[in-house]
C-alpha cells in the first residue's frame, strides 16, 4: 500500500462549469420533487424548470468577459460558451413553456419530461464549452440520449416510437463516425486537447497531407454534419421531426443544432486552422447541397411539421455558409443566426402546437385554411415568424442572413452568397403558401380550437420580441457575437 | 514474436467479424463476435494494456454478449427448425478460430517475459488508469455517471407498461 498515491482532483475550477452545474442540479432536484408529488401534476415542473433556466442564465451572464478554464483544459467557460449557452437556455425555456398544455392534451402529463429537457440543455452547454474532444463527445452523448427519449416520449403513438428509434439508431451510427474521427486524430497527434492538436498539426506540416489526418477530419465532420442535419446526412430529419412531439421537434431544431455548430466551429478553428483551404472547400459543396435539397424538397410538403423539418435543413445550409467564409463576420454571423433561428423557428412551432384541434394535431396545409382570421393573434405571430424564416426585414432572419452572406462576400465567395440568396427566394414559395392558406382560404368546418394557455402565449411573445429586437437593432447582439468568437 | 501474434490475431478478428455479420442464425453471430472480442483482448494485452484486455473480456465478451444472447432467446429470434448438414460445417470455422486463439494465449503465457516488450513500448498499469480517470479525466467520469442516471430514468420512462390512459 505504500505506493498508493494521493489521488486529488487536478485543476478543479468549478467556475468553468458553473452554469451547467447549476442546471443539472435543478434537473436532479426536480426529479426528486417529482417522486413526492402525485402522478399527473406537471405545473410545478414547468415553473421550477423555468426558474432553473433563469438562474443558470444569471451565471452565464456573470461568466461573460470573465473566461474560466478548468479540469486540465477540458472545459472553457469563455464568451463563446456564454453566447451559445444563452441560445440553449432560450431554446429550452421557450420549449418548456409551450409544452405543459400540449402534453396534458395529448394524454402524457409526465413530469420527467422537464428534467430531460434540462439535461439535454446541460449536454449542449458541455458541447459548446468543451476544449477537449472527450468533453465534447460526452456532451454530445448527454444531449443525444436525452433527446432519444424525448423523441419517443409519446409511447403509445407509433409515429413517436418510430421517431425515437430512428433517431437512436442513426444517432448511434453518426456517433460512431465522430468517435472514429476523434480516434484517428488522436492517433496522428497523440492528444485530445483541441489547442494541442492544433499546435501539433501546425508544427508538423507533413502531417497535413497524411491520409490519416484527412480521414479523421472527414469522419469528424461527418459526425457533426449529421447532428446539424446537413445534406447528404439529412435523411433522418423529416421522419424524426414529424414523429416527435411538436415541442420536442421545436427544441431539436434549435438547441442541438446550435450545439453541434458550437462544437464543430470550435474544433475547426482550434484544431484544423492549418487545414482551412481543405475544409472550406469541402463545406462549400455541403452548404450548397444542404440549401438546395432543403428548399427544393420543402416545396412539395403538405405537412407543416415536415415542411419545417426541410426548412430547418435549409437553414443549416445558410449557417454553414458562415463556416465556409471562415472570417470574423462569418463566424459571428453563425452565432447571431443561431440565436435568431431559435426565436423564429421555436416561435413557429409554438404556433403549430396551439393550432391543434382538441385531441389531434392539426398540421396539414388544408387544416390551416382560414386560420389567420379565426385566431388573429396566432395568425399574426405565425406571419411574423414566417417572414423571419424567409429573411425579410425588419425581422431577425433578415439580419442573420445579411451578416452570413456579407461574410461570404467578404471572403470572396460571391457565388456562394448568390446561391444562398437564390435559395431564399425559392423558400418564399412554401412559406408564403402557408400564409395564403391562413388568410385567403375559407375554413371548411368550425373546429373546436384549443384555448390559449398563458405559458404558451408567453413563449410566443418572447419569441416575437426576440425576432423584432434582433431584426430592428441587430448591432448590439452582433457586437457581442464578435466579442464571443475567438 | 509479438509481431507474428499481432498478425495472427488481426486475421482472427477479421475472419470472426466477417463470419459474424454473414451468419443467418443470430446465436452463431454472437458466438463469432465473442471470438472477435477475445482476439481484441489479447491484442490489447500485447500493446501493453492488460487492464483494457481484462475489461474487453469481462465487459464485452462477458456481460454485453450474455445480454445479447439473453435478448435473442427472450425474443425467440433463434431459428426453430433443426439445422441440416454435418455439424463440422457449422462449427468448423469457430473451432478453428478459437483453437488458434487458445494457441496464441498459450504462446503468450509460456513465452520469455522479456520478449513481451517487443511491440508494447510502454506498459499501462491499472493504477495509472485509475489515477488518470480520477485525476485528469475527473470531469468526464462525473459526466458519465450523471448520464447513466438519466439514461436509467429514460429507459424506465419508455419501458414501463402502458397505463390505461395511453392508446
Amino acid at each position: 500500500m505504500e505506493n498508493l498515491v494521493q489521488i486529488a482532483l487536478q485543476n478543479v475550477n468549478m467556475a468553468a462549469i458553473l452554469p451547467s452545474l447549476v442546471l443539472t442540479c435543478f434537473g436532479m432536484g426536480l426529479l426528486l420533487i417529482n417522486v413526492f408529488l402525485p402522478r399527473g401534476t406537471t405545473r410545478h415542473a414547468v415553473w421550477i424548470s423555468v426558474i432553473g433556466l433563469v438562474v443558470t442564465g444569471f451565471f452565464v451572464y456573470t461568466g461573460w468577459g470573465n473566461p474560466q478554464y478548468g479540469f486540465n483544459d477540458a472545459v472553457a467557460n469563455d464568451n463563446y460558451t456564454a453566447f451559445f449557452s444563452v441560445i440553449f437556455l432560450f431554446a429550452a425555456g421557450l420549449t418548456i413553456l409551450m409544452s405543459d398544455d400540449y402534453l396534458t392534451r395529448e394524454g402524457y402529463p409526465v413530469s420527467e419530461y422537464y428534467p430531460l429537457i434540462l439535461f439535454a440543455t446541460a449536454g449542449a452547454m458541455w458541447m459548446a464549452s468543451g476544449t477537449d474532444m472527450l468533453t465534447i463527445f460526452l456532451g454530445l452523448e448527454v444531449m443525444s440520449i436525452a433527446l432519444y427519449v424525448l423523441a419517443g416520449f409519446f409511447r403509445g403513438q407509433l409515429r413517436s416510437n418510430e421517431a425515437g428509434l430512428k433517431y437512436f439508431l442513426l444517432g448511434a451510427f453518426s456517433t460512431g463516425f465522430l468517435l472514429y474521427g476523434i480516434a484517428l486524430i488522436y492517433g496522428v497527434t497523440g492528444s485530445t486537447k483541441l489547442t494541442e492538436i492544433g499546435i501539433y498539426l501546425n508544427a508538423h506540416g507533413s502531417l497535413l497531407e497524411n491520409p490519416m489526418t484527412l480521414a479523421g477530419l472527414v469522419l469528424l465532420s461527418t459526425g457533426f454534419l449529421f447532428k446539424i442535419a446537413a445534406a447528404p446526412f439529412h435523411m433522418w430529419t423529416p421522419d424524426v421531426y414529424e414523429g416527435a412531439p411538436t415541442p420536442v421537434t421545436a427544441f431539436m431544431s434549435a438547441g442541438p443544432k446550435a450545439a453541434a455548430f458550437a462544437a464543430f466551429l470550435r474544433i475547426m478553428e482550434y484544431c484544423f486552422f492549418s487545414l482551412k483551404p481543405e475544409w472550406t472547400a469541402m463545406l462549400w459543396v455541403i452548404a450548397v447541397l444542404t440549401m438546395v435539397i432543403g428548399n427544393v424538397i420543402a416545396i412539395q410538403q403538405t405537412n407543416l411539421k415536415r415542411m419545417l423539418a426541410y426548412s430547418s435543413i435549409a437553414h443549416a445550409g445558410y449557417a454553414l455558409v458562415g463556416l465556409v467564409a471562415a472570417n470574423e463576420i462569418g463566424y459571428s454571423g453563425i452565432l447571431f443566426y443561431m440565436l435568431a433561428y431559435t426565436f423564429m423557428n421555436i416561435g413557429a412551432f409554438a404556433v403549430l402546437v396551439l393550432a391543434g384541434k382538441k385531441g389531434e394535431d392539426n398540421l396539414t396545409l388544408e387544416g390551416f385554411s382560414g386560420f389567420g382570421l379565426k385566431r388573429p393573434f396566432l395568425g399574426v405571430a405565425m406571419t411574423v415568424f414566417l417572414f423571419s424564416l424567409m429573411g425579410l426585414p425588419p425581422t431577425a432572419g433578415f439580419a442573420g442572413k445579411f451578416y452570413i452572406f456579407a461574410g461570404a462576400v467578404k471572403a470572396g465567395y460571391i457565388w456562394l452568397a448568390v446561391i444562398g440568396v437564390l435559395n431564399s427566394a425559392v423558400s418564399l414559395y412554401y412559406y408564403l403558401r402557408i400564409m395564403v392558406y391562413m388568410y385567403f382560404r375559407d375554413a371548411e368546418e368550425d373546429y373546436a380550437w384549443v384555448s390559449l394557455p398563458a405559458a404558451a402565449v408567453i413563449s410566443i411573445v418572447i419569441a416575437l420580441i426576440g425576432v423584432f429586437y434582433l431584426g430592428i437593432i441587430p448591432g448590439d447582439v452582433m457586437e457581442m457575437a464578435k466579442m464571443a468568437i475567438f | 514474436m509479438s509481431a507474428l501474434l499481432f498478425y495472427i490475431l488481426g486475421f482472427i478478428m477479421l475472419a470472426a467479424t466477417l463470419l459474424c455479420i454473414t451468419r443467418r442464425n443470430p446465436v452463431h453471430a454472437v458466438i463469432y463476435l465473442v471470438a472477435s472480442f477475445f482476439a481484441l483482448a489479447i491484442m490489447f494485452y500485447l500493446l501493453g494494456a492488460p487492464l483494457v484486455a481484462a475489461f474487453e473480456v469481462i465487459v464485452y465478451a462477458g456481460a454485453i454478449m450474455v445480454l445479447f444472447l439473453f435478448i435473442i432467446m427472450m425474443l425467440g429470434l433463434a431459428p426453430q427448425e433443426t439445422p441440416e448438414g454435418p455439424g463440422w460445417k457449422r462449427w468448423g470455422p469457430l473451432v478453428l478460430l478459437s483453437s488458434s486463439l487458445m494457441i496464441c494465449t498459450l504462446m503468450l503465457i509460456f513465452q520469455d517475459p522479456a520478449a513481451s516488450k517487443e511491440i508494447g513500448a510502454f506498459y499501462l498499469a491499472p493504477q495509472a488508469v485509475g489515477e488518470a480517470l480520477f485525476g485528469r479525466y475527473a470531469l468526464a467520469v462525473e459526466v458519465i455517471s450523471f448520464q447513466l442516471l438519466f439514461a436509467t430514468i429514460g429507459a424506465y420512462m419508455l419501458g414501463k407498461p402502458l397505463s390505461k390512459g395511453d392508446q
